[in-house]
């Protein structure tokens, strides 16, 4: 599975933590929802059990819907494919006389 | 306006050099991000006399060292080097005296961190001064950012740091007498954003209000690399872990 059974449990557990409910609402001013961690895990156990391609699906579908929800953004600049060329060139020092 | 003026090294920063550089220098840069207090010359950027160039002190060397060790710094640092920039703190950090309230920048063009030692008093300050510029330094590393032309691109940027640094967590604004709880994160973050933007570039308020409105709903939602505003440590553990686990997470998609 995309992460191990074991972390969607953690996660849920986060999602249902005071804290994280008080920076939710402070950030989104809404409580998060949290019952998909829950159902991923489940799913998840239940894969391990018996590999059905229903569990394997819908935890995909999950993960999917994730990953597009994060993504759900119009990119303000472009991408590089290389790191800038002058990141690790060492620093030019002109000397000037110490005071 | 103050002019610029080369200015003879102070030797007092270099007093407690840790690294092999034994020169001091002046240069003149351009910050690309900086906090209040600068100035800006004729072509309207903004203009900071580096006193000193050299390693970091003794005692802000353990401090920076103290924050690069924790989960919210090793993801960034580790994003980072997966993109090519590997970030050492003797290449990429300067410690330096900075005129007026300014706390650090990135500087660009050579690819540097600057922590303004005189006006950092707290590790905890510090530690947000240092994960706002790693996200410029993150920033600049993964995208094509124009940051002296392009306004939108730094009103971006400034975006991102102030939402994902700490700048604008519960505590923070506490501290600063802003007593925001609904949605507060988002007020707080345009704010931080608007003010960094005018300390930098010469326009007016209500440029760069609209340039904040502009780029806001991309990047407040933008929250690479962690996948989540990093509130806790325990987001940036999870954050960590995930990113940890990349490889296997879009392997089985």
């Amino acid at each position: 599975p995309p992460r191990a059974c074991d972390t969607y449990w953690s996660e849920f557990w986060h999602c249902k933590s005071l804290v994280n409910r008080f920076h939710h609402y402070y950030t989104y001013g809404t409580t998060p929802s949290c019952h998909q961690w829950k159902e991923d895990y489940y799913n998840c156990r239940e894969w391990e059990k018996s590999r059905s391609t229903e569990t394997k699906e819908a935890l995909q579908r999950s993960e999917r819907k994730r990953v597009a929800e994060q993504k759900n953004f119009d990119p303000v600049w472009e991408l590089r494919c290389e790191p800038p060329k002058d990141w690790n060139l060492p620093l030019n020092q002109d000397n000037t006389e110490d005071s | 306006m103050k002019e610029n003026t080369a200015k003879r090294c102070s030797k007092t920063a270099c007093l407690h050099l840790t690294t092999s550089v034994n020169s001091c220098y002046t240069s003149q840069w351009k910050l690309v991000s900086a906090g209040f207090g600068s100035w800006f010359d004729q072509n309207g950027l903004l203009q900071f006399e580096r006193k000193a160039r050299g390693g970091l002190l003794l005692l802000k060397l353990s401090d920076v060292c103290l924050f690069l060790t924790g989960p919210y710094a090793k993801l960034l640092l580790t994003a980072m080097k997966s993109s090519g920039c590997e970030v050492l703190k003797e290449r990429h950090f300067s410690c330096e005296d900075c005129d007026g309230t300014v706390s650090g920048g990135f500087d660009a063009a050579s690819s540097q961190i600057v922590l303004c030692q005189n006006n950092i008093h707290q590790q905890s300050h510090m530690n947000r001064v240092v994960a706002h510029e790693l996200i410029h330094a993150f920033d600049h590393c993964r995208a094509h950012v124009d940051w002296f032309n392009n306004y939108r691109h730094l009103a971006c940027s400034e975006i991102r740091a102030a939402n994902l640094s700490g700048d604008c967590s519960f505590v923070s604004e506490v501290f600063r007498l802003n007593f925001g709880l609904k949605q507060h994160q988002q007020e707080c973050v345009r704010g931080r954003a608007l003010r960094s933007i005018l300390a930098v570039r010469k326009i007016t308020r209500e440029e760069a209000e609209k340039l904040v409105d502009s780029v806001f709903d991309s990047c407040f939602n933008d929250h690479a690399p962690f996948g989540r505003i990093p509130h806790s440590k325990k987001d940036a553990k999870f954050a960590h872990r995930d990113y940890a686990n990349r490889d296997r997470y879009y392997a089985n998609l």
